[in-house]
């Protein structure tokens, strides 16, 4: 899994590519988590590279949400592939995370 | 008829490998990106529940797969301990909630993107089959629109 990050005004905005399961959550984790500091934090996760993700990815993104929610921040994820927005839907998570269809519209609900 | 065939020692980076594999071998025999995610997604969750709970991490398991016209057919063998993806773990009732609420996602996934799924033991060897459907059984499901 490879992350790139860059500041647009208060935003993070988080390109992710690659799979988020097992053997790379640990590794995500980390480097998301080290966005997640502050006050309010605010973050845009660009899914549309992101082709696979199972439950141990899963995990990990509702351990960043909790994490974001503690510090009155927030968290989208954008364009996400349709196989993994039916993981998402399937696990409840579409109704917990806010998800746009394009990174400018998340960029928009979060400045 | 096209099938797939592998053995693995299931840890986190062979699992990922071996998906990664399966995902390749089911694009390139013409299957639709929904169903080549959840059939690597379906073996990921059954591997990694083997890997941790079926209490021995050295031992060998073995994953089949065949593409048929309307949907791709799978088989998981493993020398875990007898465990039915079907029934499921009992909820940990004395975890805090957080933890309850992510609990159980794996097999939760495995039951909801398979049309068929069916387990047999025989002491020694578990074995887990599934079905997912490719995307032209699902729109001719659906009828004329």
């Amino acid at each position: 899994m490879d992350l790139s990050e860059q500041q647009v005004g208060r935003v993070w905005v988080v390109t992710a590519r690659g799979r988020l399961d097992g053997a790379t959550s640990g590794q995500f984790a980390q480097q998301m988590e080290a966005l997640v500091t502050g006050t309010e934090p605010r973050l845009v996760v660009d899914f549309s590279g992101v082709e696979f993700v199972s439950s141990a990815g899963l995990r990990v993104v509702l351990g960043l949400v909790k994490k974001v929610k503690t510090l009155k921040g927030a968290l989208a994820l954008c364009a996400v592939q349709p196989a993994v927005r039916e993981v998402l839907e399937i696990t409840g998570f579409a109704g917990m995370i806010d998800i746009h269809p394009e990174r400018a519209t998340a960029l928009t609900a979060l400045s | 008829m096209t099938r797939f065939a592998a053995d693995i020692v299931p840890n986190p980076v062979a699992i990922a490998g071996l998906t990664g594999d399966v995902a390749a071998f089911l694009r390139d025999a013409g299957v639709d990106a929904r169903a080549v995610h959840h059939v690597a997604l379906v073996i990921e969750e059954i591997l990694t529940n083997v890997a941790t709970h079926g209490g021995s991490p050295d031992a060998q398991a073995t994953v089949a797969l065949e593409v048929q016209r309307d949907r791709i057919s799978g088989e998981i063998g493993d020398r875990g301990k007898p465990f039915d993806p079907r029934s499921g773990p009992d909820p940990d009732i004395a975890a805090p909630l957080e933890e309850r609420r992510i609990g159980g996602l794996g097999l939760h996934l495995v039951r909801k993107l398979t049309s068929v799924l069916d387990y047999r033991s025989d002491g020694k060897q578990n074995r887990t089959a599934f079905s997912i459907p490719r995307e032209q059984e699902r729109g001719l499901s659906h009828g004329p629109q």
